[in-house]
């Protein structure tokens, strides 16, 4: 889960002791920031939002002239930022910056290790760094990282303001303390600026990115509050997913993307539902979330995830796609869980029986399972077809299709 | 030796929080499918249980200690919730056991870390997190893969299928055994992003085992251990056929940051791709043995293009009727 800049100050460089500027963050202009403004030479105010590449769209801005704090607070703390709306704006200390470094720690699968990544050119897009000014230290033993063995590295790659290897191998450990600390998954600092202060450098962080392990000790979405991976605020939908898995470890139900199609994904396994999902593409299907489904969740998760997946205004046709299951018990996931939810949509009038059914599925319980399933679907009057492993996983949405065609004059999308 | 280092005849399994609810159905139905294979569990509190077909042990000192079981462990299967896999390992390993299985998903990146730091400097074989087992049809399964009755996907035979799905190992041994091929070894390692097992530490675990006929490899967006795969074969250190099909293309084509399926499929600053993945194998096949599937049903005429022979008898019928249709 990433963070918003403000956060990632308050929160995480703070304890961790990584220097950052003087700010203050506020949704809208007040007293706290007139106050801070009153007291800096100059600031800089950025939009609050998730997405990155702020600079590139005009959304950070530097003002020394203070009679225009007002107009460009209130035009950053509110804009739409590559589409995302700025939640409030940060204002910081205008630095006297005279270089920027940029700064990062994250996961390296090529060394399943913590890798801190160092160039002396920041400030700009990493990707656009030259590659071979881009130094990566990796952490093989995260048991003892001290900042002598960052000088011996900064030493290596030929780093070439001594004066600064001290404070700076001090402050590279404070942020991987910080990246370890925190369970992040990437903290970035770019640009890691050296700032003037009178006659005095010191190093502080103009920046920061920080993206939390979702699967942290401590839920970062308990900590900070649930948020899309999108970057836009979650769908009431996406809110009630969440709820189903919390607290409860037997099985997942709760993870639900939503999507602007017409084709409800019912999908298990996160190997299952990507094939499944990315078929469903390719043949040109339209659809309206994706979830991943797997586990062995009971069969009131079933329950509710079915009714979140169904009530998505707008449907045409649903697909119920699995592998061969090996410990999620179909009875229960299906013949139970999904049937009752759909007994009870059309008990209460919700259930929109033009609806075009597709479902294919194995695993324990299978016969039982399906044939539950199938008598739910007689008896509340659904149309659709039900599949074992007998026809290959991937071809389900393509037989969706194909009824979809032919059933409700489905007009796929053509993929490119 | 009968299998391979992940499940041999001599494999004896303990499972770790065995009398949650998965583990204790997963210790019953291998009780009832290979007998004797799992010869104990532990539960803190639980010791001397009689719920399970197998003896119960408070700690796994008692059970590596027990006179009757004891010599038999050498595999661990963890079931534990993911804030206490770090500790159930930490047990395991200190208490000599070499090859574990990380069942449990969810667990915290840092703790994985920890893990493979660890697993490194002992020597030991850790499959996981997310892992959902090892089927050797010759030998037996660890964990629940292949579910009640595994004999619907799996058949003795040459393919060895390594996957970071579990559910996707055993849905694509069920369709080469429909097809003709039997599985040698099917292994789910787990999508986490730090892996104890990637493809390339099997390939090169299995290389010089005779009954590797060819190799399936499922991969998914997200980390590079695909990629290692690709590098491993261009550096000559594996020469039989690989079939391979990378899923999440579609995900390139959506709102960048969607995350979706497994942790480590998640698709982050431009790298670990499906199709940088695709591409690397890709190059690796113009000279080696190498293909990739663009669907994952070209998987099997991947595998015949690659002329890996069949195990048996193709069984597949001409078009496939619902089971039940209420049109």
């Amino acid at each position: 889960m990433k963070l918003y800049e403000h956060e990632a100050l308050g929160s995480i460089f703070k304890k961790y002791k990584i220097p950052v500027p003087r700010y203050v963050f506020s949704a809208e202009m007040n007293d706290a920031v007139r106050q801070f403004v009153d007291k800096e030479p100059g600031v800089v105010i950025k939009s609050m939002v998730l997405v990155g590449k702020r600079g590139k769209a005009g959304a950070v801005k530097v003002v020394s002239d203070k009679s225009q704090v007002e107009k460009v607070f209130s035009d950053l703390a509110t804009r739409e930022v590559y589409g995302e709306r700025s939640i409030g704006a940060l204002v910081e200390e205008k630095l006297d910056i005279e270089k920027e470094f940029y700064l990062s720690v994250t996961y390296s699968t090529k060394d399943r290790a913590p890798a801190i990544i160092f160039s002396e050119h920041g400030g700009m897009d990493v990707e656009e760094i030259d590659p071979k000014l881009i130094h990566t230290y990796i952490v093989s033993d995260v048991r003892s990282v001290y900042p002598y063995q960052i000088r011996q590295f900064l030493a290596g790659i030929g780093f070439s303001d001594k004066e600064l290897l001290r404070p700076l191998s001090e402050v590279i450990v404070n942020v991987y303390n910080a990246f370890w600390g925190s369970e992040s998954r990437l903290l970035e600092i770019n640009p890691l600026v050296v700032a003037r202060s009178g006659d005095k450098r010191k190093i502080v962080a103009a920046d920061a990115v920080v993206i939390l392990d979702d699967d942290a000790s401590v839920n970062p979405a308990v900590v900070y509050g649930a948020r899309s991976a999108q970057g836009r605020p979650l769908t009431q939908r996406e809110q009630d997913a969440i709820l189903i898995d919390q607290g409860d470890h037997r099985g997942k139900a709760g993870s639900y993307v939503e999507l602007d199609g017409d084709i409800a994904m019912m999908t298990f396994g996160g190997g299952g539902s990507t094939v499944t999902a990315e078929t469903a593409i390719e043949a040109g299907l339209r659809i309206a979330n994706l979830t991943d489904i797997g586990g062995n969740p009971p069969a009131e998760k079933m329950y509710r995830i079915s009714r979140i997946i169904l009530s998505k205004p707008g449907l045409k046709g649903v697909l119920v796609c699995g592998g061969t299951a090996s410990n999620t018990r179909i009875d229960v996931t299906l013949g139970e869980g999904l049937a009752k939810a759909l007994d009870d949509m059309n008990a209460e009038g919700k259930l929109d029986k033009n609806l075009v059914w597709v479902v294919r599925r194995s695993g324990p319980e299978y016969v039982k399972g399906l044939k539950m399933l199938h008598e739910c679907f007689v008896r509340n009057g659904i149309r659709g077809e039900i599949y074992d492993s007998q026809l290959p996983i991937t071809e389900a949405p393509i037989r969706l299709k194909e009824l979809l065609i032919k059933l409700v004059g489905y007009k796929p999308e053509e993929v490119v | 030796m009968k299998g391979t280092v992940y499940l041999n005849d001599k494999t004896g399994i303990v499972v770790i929080g065995a009398t949650g609810r998965e583990a204790s159905q997963v210790i019953k139905e291998s009780e009832t499918l290979y007998p004797g294979i799992i010869k104990a569990g532990i539960t803190p509190g639980k010791g001397g249980s009689s719920e399970l077909p197998v003896p119960v042990f408070d700690t796994l000192k008692e059970a590596v200690s027990d006179p009757k079981v004891g010599k038999l462990l050498n595999t661990a299967l963890i079931y534990v919730p993911p804030v206490s896999v770090l500790d159930a390992v930490m047990e395991c390993l200190d208490n000599g056991i070499k090859v574990l299985y990380i069942i449990t998903e969810h667990v915290p990146i840092r703790d994985s870390e920890v893990i493979y730091q660890e697993k490194v400097r002992r020597g030991a074989i850790i499959v996981g997190g997310t892992s959902l087992g090892c089927f050797v049809p010759s030998v037996g399964r660890i964990g629940a893969i292949g579910g009640k009755d595994p004999t619907v996907a799996f058949r003795d035979g040459g393919i060895v299928v390594i996957s970071k799905s579990g559910g996707l190992t055993v849905t694509t041994a069920e369709m080469f055994k429909r097809r003709g091929w039997g599985t040698y070894m099917a292994l789910a390692i787990g999508g986490d992003i730090i892996s104890n097992t990637t493809y390339a530490d099997v390939l090169q675990e299995i290389k010089g085992d005779p009954r590797v006929k060819g190799v399936v490899m499922l991969g998914e967006p997200g980390g590079s251990y695909e990629e290692q795969v690709a590098g491993l074969i261009m550096s000559g250190g594996f020469d039989k056929p690989v079939a391979a099909f990378i899923s999440g293309r579609f995900q390139e084509r959506m709102p960048e940051g969607v995350a979706f399926g497994h942790a480590g499929a998640i698709v982050e600053r431009g790298m670990g791709k499906a199709t940088d993945k695709i591409a690397r194998l890709e190059a690796a096949g113009k000279k080696y043995p190498v293909k990739v599937a663009f669907y994952y049903h070209d998987l099997v005429k991947t595998i015949e293009s690659l002329g890996v022979p069949r195990d048996f008898e193709d069984s597949t019928t001409e078009h496939v009727k619902p089971l039940y249709s209420t049109f």
